[in-house]
């Protein structure tokens, strides 16, 4: 309920008590219902034209007196169309009111308040987790996924426990993050991505704000978009008890493409060893590091008998289970939800598991007459998991699992430098995480005055993760090479939010509504982390249990802390005259800690204009809107994704050996990291007194429109965000002995376009079907990578165009796949280009190549600066792992009590780098020979120096069938103990049409495919009852 | 609750958080152990992955000394062909690797001045970084002639953009000061890793016989220091002097072994030997020396046959430095530098043999001097020798180039077991001189000098076949990185 709501409320009440026993001439009375029948308390009844009024009572009982027969009585209630009836010669009514379809009154979230959807002037998405039922997801940005124009989810592990990546209208950062900052209940407790605290069975509902007029109240933190979610509160005036049970089952896509004939990889082994000039491996013979490979003969005649499936041995049925209880209750003057949720999910690998339990205790009283209320919200959670998640399913073959294939012998391992057995690993080896997070809030909202109301709310967050692990003398290379090692790893951080502000809110000469906004917010955050770890373990029994049994000369301890301190002064200012024209206007200040001395502080105004343009009369002549409105945003928002301290000089720390012992040793030049080309330390923690945040400057102009009775709404956006100052390291001088320094130099933009069609096609009473389309496309580019000369970058020889690398190397091509290119979008692949392969050692040196290069069953590249030799300068741009857009459809149908959904997910236009696209067991017999001249795959050959080029380009674009979900409805049963039912069956990932090569197209913004193993598909099996 | 509102209002400077996980400028340099540890940086600067292995692709690669293996970087085999540009990794590496360690002696130097600490400690701590920005200076003067002088701690991005010194003279006025001024503040007091007043004499009579010779031979630049060649030998002479005559903490070594012992790091002959140790955690702290000069033998522990037929084992190496035919025949054959120090057969743990440089089992006779037999996996203690006693003895013979130096030289020779010079008779000084570089060669071999005592004395293109044709500057110096001339707009 908003605030005008209240207020009006508030006034009826005060209306009838004073008012309304003095002409008592009729007495009626009856009881409001909705569609259901279940009754409505609290709603108004008005006897028309006169402030003569009542409210009904809890059972939706009202009493009132009229004046006469002929008097028209008004009953209202929010959400609902208000009906009117004649009073006439009846004195008991029962009046249903139906739900209002216009929905017009929908309140949304908005930072700091809540505002009436039509009054909007930012671009705002609401999702009202109701209209997305049975979509199964253990984390909050899963339920995103497909349900907002402009918000890109990829899922792309199916490790459990994963997160996803969320972003909302494209990347902004390079070294800031591109995560949106999420809301809860008022808290922004971080950022998108992995939030496992919140369970999406608590969520009511969630908005997103994307353009800078809703975000940019959250200041330096919501130039990536912001996700507010609102939990579910006490049930409307009862009490309520759910119970939810889902159980997913899981299996791969398709099959694993590995080795299953033992005598084709071996052949295809030496033929690749022999073309490289080395000793072929099976030639039945130890290798250098004495692992015996049988010859091509013991494979075929079967005295090597030995096939493994690996992946049988490694993989499993994942199963996990979701079980939720909650109680929600509310009367008069306090509401509570206590909600309970265990999950359990399986790895699909053996002994790969998470837990994970969350409590969420919510409670709102009410005091002096409702003007007061008080709040808390409570918030445990705690989980586990084991990790398994490296297990060598692509291991050979030909290795029986145990000595002899008996399983009651010893493992077979392949040399004594074998840590890749997967058994061996998981019965011997620790790897554990265990985490705990509180979340607890309280607030305070005081009703000064009609018009005034006042708000403070405290925010407390603590997390808690501790990692063991344990490597054994034997199986792991870490442990083989330090006689065992062992560690634990301690996490901790806190964080502390306090809001406080003030909302005034005025109607004046029925026409001029102003809302007006203005607080303070305190944020402090602090994170330790320890990390201690042993070696050289006489007696492996504990595993890391006993640190101090290691060697007491090798342990090694290290531990951080960080600390972080933001202020905040923040208002918003809303104007809406005649209900046709609106304006907003939001700035925040931020102060942080993180800032450097001569940039403390950073301001982010916001504007947007609003009209809604079917309140005019020349619209509504037209008859053909139910809605049009036209909005247009402009405004400053920005990323502190900057670590701390960089405006700090920081010392480093080594040690030297004095004296027949190791001394501390502390002075300027601290290690930054490691050069990508020479692996050599970069030194950096020189100061820089002028960092500051990211500033982004985002323009948004859009219209809602609704047609036929709004059974088609559609939402349209076209956005500009251009990001300046981003975050970056510049190069330094050698003389200064400094590398590195952090500054804010270089620009992207991201442009775009969001289109949202709602329809509902048809709806009776038994059917109604329905669906959503979602179409977002976003234009990256960057625009300036700072300084050429102290940002470093590299001139591409054929264009002139400026770039650097970005990313870590990809071992297979020594080669760093991705560049960030001024003019070009983020992170697009920089190589060579293929024409084929050569086919003669004539064609290999005339098309330019030497030596090795030039051989038949090479790739042929290509020489495109003409200068007659292959080398760096004939690379060039060769793939974009950008979308060209991203859609997305719903569609849903019901008939009487069953209900069928489905959703289609679907990205075009992007490349993926198929790292695998060469040296699988699918493709390798595909092989360029001198009997097969192909041009679509090179020899084998071992040894060979591959080269980045756009061989391995592949476009990326799919459409996904990402969700299928069935449900039936028990709610005409019979039972006096049960309110409400579901029973359901749900889908995800069944179907993908792709012409992508590897097993999944959807993977990291990156555009890299490293291989894997396939997706999974899952079945859940739900039920969800109510009492 | 109320307290939010307050909050809100509290002013901005509470906006400073106080680092609590590591030290800076706010937190440190508080104490005399502060101090210490900050000059035991500076020390540790020398240990750098970046520095201390690279000054051997620059001193021997580069040299008649050794050749680079055929597929080590582009960057290496530059080295050898004296293709080096300013885009050199290694030149870069070796380059900011010097300023590295120079900053960090100014931090101590700022830091320790006026500070009130007990005068004993800051003296001695004034004169050890005051030795280290001097040395690492001279480093880099030997390897890119005019190169920027940093004469106090940057730590602001306006201090970044360092100038070149106008000429040699400004050069080595300041190198000459700080040593100068080591000397003064320092004692005798020999610590493994440490420099005392004994190094500070050895590294000052080592830059007055660069700046003599290369001003004498006509090495480019070289003709604006002041002081006359005379004058240069006679300091050079002076300060050798003060260390072979005027102390009795460290002297010649009868023990040719003893000297290479990775368990004898404080032997009579180490005026300043880099302390590493084969129980660090990282690279730099324990070193990988040996890897570099022993040859790949099969991946597997070799035994190394001792003087007294007991075996020594080691791991093999990356065969990344390989001794020339030059530098092995400038030994004569009864030389026990050569017969002791190199390493021409390996054995197995029962002493029968794995093979020789004969059979080609070992690609190159390797040295000795980085030897650890107590390696751990790729981690050994061996140390570059940075100042050896007999490195000044021959510093002393050439710059006196008289009948006192002929004892010094003479000493060496002795020791190797190869005749010695009966007296001075029909030699010319430079012909004395010229006597001595080649013993220098002989005794210093892998101890990174060879390169700079050609340059010095104008005889690179003479020995390294490769740097033929190249221009006096460009056998005489590296050329400054480009990352420097890119980011350095004073420095074009």
């Amino acid at each position: 309920m908003n605030k005008q709501n209240r207020i009006w409320l508030l006034s009826a009440i005060l209306i009838v008590l004073c008012v309304g026993t003095i002409n008592a001439q009729i007495n009626i009375g009856g009881v409001v219902t909705d569609q259901l029948g279940l009754p409505i308390p609290g709603a108004n009844i008005l006897e028309k034209g006169t402030t003569n009024g009542a409210t009904t009572d809890f059972d939706g009982k009202f009493q009132l007196a009229v004046a006469s027969k002929k008097s028209s009585i008004e009953v209202s209630f929010m959400g609902f169309q208000t009906a009117v009836l004649q009073v006439g010669d009846k004195t008991t009514f029962t009046i249903s009111l139906k739900e209002d379809v216009a929905a017009l009154d929908e309140v949304v979230v908005v930072g700091y308040g809540s505002m009436k959807k039509s009054d909007l002037t930012g671009s705002v998405t609401s999702v009202k987790m109701d209209d997305i039922p049975s979509k199964p997801s253990n984390s909050i940005d899963g339920l995103l996924q497909g349900q907002v124009a402009g918000v890109q989810v990829i899922t792309s592990s199916d490790d459990p426990g994963a997160g996803a990546t969320v972003r909302i209208r494209g990347g902004s950062s390079l070294n800031g993050g591109n995560d949106p900052l999420v809301v809860v209940d008022g808290f922004p407790i971080g950022y998108a991505g992995d939030l496992k605290q919140i369970s999406p069975q608590d969520i009511a509902s969630m908005e997103v704000l994307k353009d800078a007029s809703a975000s940019a109240i959250y200041g330096s933190r919501g130039a990536n978009g912001v996700i507010m979610i609102t939990t579910k509160k006490g049930a409307k005036h009862t009490t309520e008890v759910t119970v939810s049970q889902q159980n997913t089952f899981s299996s791969f896509t398709s099959d694993l493409n590995l080795w299953r004939d033992p005598v084709l990889m071996a052949e295809l082994s030496n033929e690749s060893r022999i073309n490289g000039g080395f000793v072929p491996l099976y030639i039945g013979t130890e290798d250098a590091n004495g692992v015996y490979y049988p010859s091509l003969g013991e494979l075929k005649d079967g005295s090597w008998s030995y096939n493994t499936k690996w992946d049988d041995v490694v993989f499993r049925s994942p199963v996990s289970n979701n079980t939720n209880l909650a109680i929600r209750s509310q009367t008069d003057k306090t509401q509570f939800s206590l909600s309970t949720t265990h999950f359990t999910q399986e790895g699909v690998y053996i002994e790969d598991d998470y837990k994970k339990l969350n409590i969420n205790l919510n409670v709102i009283h009410k005091l002096y007459d409702g003007k007061v209320s008080v709040g808390g919200n409570v918030i445990y959670s705690k989980g586990d998991r084991t990790n398994n998640s490296d297990l060598a399913y692509w291991r050979n073959p030909i290795f029986p699992v145990y000595e002899n294939n008996d399983p009651t012998q010893d493992y077979f391992l392949a040399g004594s430098q074998d840590y890749s057995h997967p058994i061996a690993l998981v019965e011997n080896r620790t790897n554990t995480n265990e985490f705990k997070d509180f979340i607890g809030s309280a607030f305070v909202d005081i009703q000064l005055l009609p018009s005034l109301k006042l708000k403070t709310q405290l925010n407390y967050k603590t997390g808690q993760s501790i990692t063991d692990y344990y490597n054994p003398k034997i199986y792991t290379e870490d442990g083989t090479f330090n006689n065992g090692s062992g560690g634990i790893n301690n996490w901790d951080s806190e964080e502390t939010v306090a809001e406080t502000f003030l909302t005034y809110n005025k109607m004046f000469n029925e026409k001029h509504k102003f809302t007006a906004m203005g607080g303070f917010s305190y944020q402090y955050y602090e994170a330790r982390s320890s990390d201690l770890k042993a070696y050289d373990f006489l007696n492996e029994s504990l595993g890391n249990g006993n640190l101090a049994a290691g060697n007491p000369e090798k342990q090694t301890v290290a531990n951080a802390y960080t600390e972080t301190v933001m202020y905040s002064g923040l208002g918003r200012f809303n104007y809406v005259y005649d209900d046709k024209y609106m304006a907003t206007f939001t700035m925040r200040a931020d102060g942080s800690s993180k800032f450097g001395d001569n940039n403390k502080w950073a301001y982010f105004p916001s504007g947007a204009l609003g009209w809604k343009m079917h309140q005019e009369d020349f619209i509504k002549d037209l008859d053909v809107f139910n809605e049009l409105k036209l909005r247009a945003s402009f405004g400053i928002s920005g990323n502190q994704g900057i670590s701390p301290y960089l405006i700090n000089s920081r010392y480093g720390q080594d040690q030297y050996y004095v004296n027949g012992g190791w001394q501390t040793a502390i002075g300027p030049g601290y290690v930054v990291g490691w050069d990508s080309q020479t692996g050599k330390k970069t030194w950096g923690g020189i100061p820089n007194p002028d960092l500051k945040w990211e500033t982004t400057r985002q323009f948004n102009i859009g219209g809602d429109f609704a047609f036929f009775d709004r059974k088609l709404k559609v939402t349209l956006d076209y956005y500009n965000k251009y990001t300046t100052d981003l975050l970056r390291e510049r190069l330094l001088s050698p003389s200064s002995s400094y590398d590195k320094m952090w500054v804010n130099d270089g620009e992207i933009e991201n442009q775009g376009i969001e289109l949202t069609i709602n329809g509902t096609i048809f709806k009776n009473e038994d059917w109604s079907f329905g669906g959503s389309l979602m179409f977002s496309k976003n234009k990256n580019e960057v625009v300036s990578l700072g300084n050429e000369l102290s940002s470093g970058l590299t001139t591409d020889a054929l264009t002139g165009i400026k770039y650097e690398f970005s990313g870590s190397t990809v071992e297979a091509f020594r080669a760093i796949p991705n560049i960030l290119a001024v003019g070009q979008p983020i992170n697009v692949f920089y190589g060579y280009r293929v024409d084929g392969i050569v086919q003669s050692e004539a064609e290999g040196l005339a098309a330019g190549l030497t030596g090795d290069l030039a051989q038949p069953g090479e790739f042929k590249y290509v020489d495109l600066n003409e200068d007659g030799v292959i080398d760096e300068d004939d690379r060039s741009i060769i793939g974009d792992p950008n979308p060209d857009f991203i859609a997305s459809l719903n569609l849903q149908a019901s008939y009487k009590n069953f209900d069928i959904s489905m959703f289609f997910n679907g990205s075009f236009g992007q490349d993926i780098f198929n790292t695998k696209s060469f040296g699988e067991a699918g493709n390798m017999p595909l092989r360029w020979t001198q009997d097969n001249p192909t041009n679509s795959y090179p020899s084998l050959r071992d040894g060979r120096t591959n080269y980045m080029s756009d061989w391995y380009i592949e476009e990326g674009s799919f459409v996904r069938l990402q969700n299928l979900s069935i449900g039936y409805n028990l709610n005409d049963i019979d039972l006096p103990w049960l309110k409400r039912g579901r029973i359901f069956v749900n889908g995800t990932n069944l179907f993908t049409i792709t012409d992508f090569k590897g097993y999944d197209p959807e993977i990291g913004t990156d555009g890299i495919y490293w291989g894997g193993y396939p997706k999974l598909r899952n079945w859940t099996l739900g039920v969800e009852f109510t009492f | 609750m109320g307290l939010t509102l307050v909050l809100g209002f509290v002013s901005c400077e509470s906006l400073d958080v106080e680092p609590k996980g590591f030290y800076s400028d706010e937190n440190f340099y508080k104490t005399i152990e502060d101090a210490e540890a900050s000059m035991l940086y500076a020390y540790d600067g020398l240990t750098q992955v970046s520095y201390a292995p690279v000054t051997y692709y620059l001193t021997e690669l580069a040299s008649d000394n050794c050749i680079v293996k055929p597929d080590e970087g582009a960057d290496a085999q530059a080295f050898v062909n004296w293709e080096v540009t300013s885009q050199n990794q290694l030149l870069t590496q070796y380059y900011r690797s010097c300023y590295i360690a120079i900053n960090r002696a100014n931090a101590v130097i700022e830091n320790v001045e006026g500070r009130g600490f007990n005068e004993n400690d800051e003296n001695r701590l004034l004169g050890e970084a005051l030795f280290l920005r001097a040395y690492n200076h001279f480093n880099a003067v030997k390897a890119f002639g005019l190169a920027p002088l940093q004469t106090s701690l940057i730590d602001k991005l306006d201090e970044t953009t360092a100038s070149l010194p106008a000429d040699m003279q400004v050069v080595y006025a300041f190198l000459i000061s700080d040593l100068e001024r080591a000397i003064n503040y320092l004692e005798v007091n020999r610590v493994v890793g440490r420099v005392d007043k004994i190094a500070a004499q050895a590294l000052l009579s080592k830059v007055y016989l660069f700046a003599a010779s290369a001003k004498e031979s006509g090495v480019p630049k070289y003709e604006t220091i002041l002081e006359s060649v005379e004058n240069l030998y006679a300091k050079a002479a002076q300060y050798s002097g003060d260390v072979l005559f005027n102390q009795g903490e460290y002297s010649h070594d009868l023990n040719l072994q003893n000297i290479y012992n990775v368990e004898m790091p404080n032997g009579p002959e180490h005026i300043f030997i880099l302390s590493m140790d084969s129980s660090g955690t990282a690279e730099g702290d324990y070193s990988k020396l040996s890897k570099y000069f022993i040859p790949w033998i099969g991946g597997a522990t070799v035994y190394l046959k001792n003087i007294d037929d007991s075996f020594s084992p080691t791991h093999d190496g990356w065969s990344v430095f390989q001794t020339t035919d030059d530098l092995f025949t400038a030994y004569n054959t009864d030389d026990l530098r050569r017969n002791n120090l190199f390493v021409s057969e390996v054995f197995d743990e029962t002493g029968a043999s794995l093979g020789t440089t004969g059979d080609g089992v070992v690609a190159y006779p390797f040295t000795r001097k980085y030897i650890d037999p107590n390696f751990e996996g790729d981690k050994t203690s061996t140390r570059p020798y940075l100042l050896r006693y007999s490195d000044i003895q021959l510093v002393y013979a050439e710059a006196a180039a008289n009948a006192e130096g002929l004892v010094q030289y003479n000493n060496i020779r002795n020791r190797a077991g190869v005749s010695e010079l009966a007296d001075l008779s029909g030699l010319s000084k430079e012909e004395f001189r010229q006597l001595v570089i080649e013993e220098r060669q002989r005794e210093l071999a892998y101890e990174g000098d060879r390169l700079w005592d050609l340059r010095r004395t104008n005889t690179v293109q003479a020995k390294v076949t490769q740097a033929a044709g190249l221009s006096p500057e460009a056998v005489a110096f590296y050329p400054i990185p480009q990352r420097e001339i890119d980011l350095n707009p004073n420095i074009n």
